[in-house]
């Protein structure tokens, strides 16, 4: 069937829309705040300004990231083209160098998936701990029930806007895999239903890259990690704020309780200091 | 008769996409590939997102958005236009090689490549930090402007 490519009202669009793909979605056929199309992306390409992207892009509520990803992950922009526009607009700060970086996390998914194919589905390597691997969704997270603020208030941001920070899409999937013990398939498929960003090896690879299965470690987050990026506005309204909270303990505890080694032990080298490294961006 | 149908898939929705832009002319269509999105179940946001994106990349040329199974409605609109060409902008996804190789039996297919970020390695490191040490001096070389529309 053919759908109309008259209409120029978004209501009337999106009514048509839900009408013409009825069965082919889930939810509620409401649109998401984000605008499709090429003049909205360069709009919002050209009200970025990423000179102190090194520094804000990890903020979970202040947020000095593109929001970019949902037109870079669709093609409406490309990685070369923006690149060059950063580079070209605000020259080669730290800033700049840092948000090229996270498009080179981009262009790195797509390697990978250019070269495993359907494999992205499937463990790419062999987990670095012990977990339980349990399918399903727990219903307190499909429905953002958890108690957990940080964690709920991301998961209703998703459900409602399409879109969640990175730095919070890493603090769920931690949070779904270590906690919860829940597989890292099916926290996948809930973010690719959602994400207005969704992309098969973006998604699945960085999912696997917080549980081990695409890294050399797991990643995990205390609550000082939650509330360091978001200025301590999660923590503070929590129910568990003053006691209960999964995430207060230090990373040696967490190692020990989750994972049930020391931190050097996960780190795989005994006696070094716990180091950032590169995490994947969006 | 234009000799060319131009595929639009939701890898490359831009007015701007390689094989739009090499057939200026040419008829486009993009299309809702129901057997993907009834096993997928997406929110509807993300297939609004696709929606107005398609749009906006067909408007100002003859172009439609169908929803069906993705093979056959690319033949038809091909048959429809007397197109003995189907141009395309290249995908890493492994079900658009299969969907490029079922069309490739029954039309001649032109697949365009998007201009990439990088040149791509042969073998694809393991780890991000690897790739990046064998890209970073290309990422952070610009190759032009940015997008003509900001100039």
């Amino acid at each position: 069937m053919n759908l109309r490519t008259d209409l120029t009202d978004r209501t009337e669009r999106a009514a048509h829309l839900a009408e013409a793909l009825a069965g082919l979605y889930r939810g509620a056929p409401e649109p998401a705040p984000t605008l499709g199309g090429r003049r909205a992306a360069l709009a919002r390409l050209a009200a970025f300004d990423p000179r102190d992207y090194n520094r804000t892009r990890n903020d979970v509520l202040h947020r000095g990231v593109s929001a970019l990803s949902m037109y870079l992950r669709h093609g409406v922009l490309g990685l070369a083209e923006v690149r060059d526009y950063v580079l070209n607009r605000f020259g080669n700060g730290p800033g700049v160098l840092k948000f090229v970086n996270e498009l080179g996390w981009r262009a790195f998914w797509q390697t990978v998936y250019a070269a495993i194919g359907e494999r992205i589905h499937q463990d790419v390597e062999a987990p670095k701990h012990q977990m339980p691997r349990r399918r399903g969704l727990p219903d307190d997270v499909a429905n953002a029930e958890t108690g957990l603020l940080c964690i709920d208030e991301s998961l209703r941001e998703l459900f409602t806007t399409g879109y969640m920070h990175n730095h919070a899409r890493m603090w769920v999937a931690a949070y779904l895999q270590h906690w919860r013990g829940v597989d890292w398939r099916d926290g996948a498929e809930l973010f690719y239903q959602h994400l207005l960003d969704g992309d098969p090896a973006s998604n699945n690879l960085s999912w696997q890259w917080v549980g081990s299965t695409f890294s050399h470690k797991p990643y995990f987050f205390n609550r000082q990690n939650v509330e360091r990026f978001s200025g301590n506005a999660f923590c503070a309204r929590c129910p568990l704020a003053g006691g209960g909270c999964p995430f207060d303990a230090s990373y040696a505890a967490l190692a020990q309780q989750l994972f049930g080694v020391s931190l050097a032990e996960l780190e795989g080298v005994a006696n070094k200091p716990r180091k950032k490294t590169g995490e994947p961006g969006n | 008769m234009p000799t060319a149908i131009v595929w639009l898939h939701g890898d490359s929705l831009s007015p701007t996409d390689p094989a739009l832009v090499a057939n200026p002319d040419a008829p486009a269509l993009f299309v809702f590939d129901e057997q993907l999105l009834a096993a997928a179940q997406l929110s509807f946001k993300r297939l609004m997102f696709l929606y107005e994106s398609a749009l906006e990349a067909l408007a100002g040329r003859p172009g439609e958005i169908r929803r069906g199974v993705l093979v056959a409605e690319l033949l038809a609109f091909a048959s429809e236009h007397g197109a003995r060409e189907i141009h395309v902008t290249a995908s890493v996804a492994p079900r658009f090689r299969r969907y490029v190789a079922e069309l490739g039996d029954r039309s001649q297919v032109v697949v365009h490549e998007p201009q990439p970020l990088v040149s791509r390695p042969h073998e694809p490191p393991r780890r991000f930090s690897a790739f990046w040490r064998k890209v970073e001096a290309d990422a952070l070389r610009p190759t032009g402007t940015g997008p003509a529309e900001l100039l």
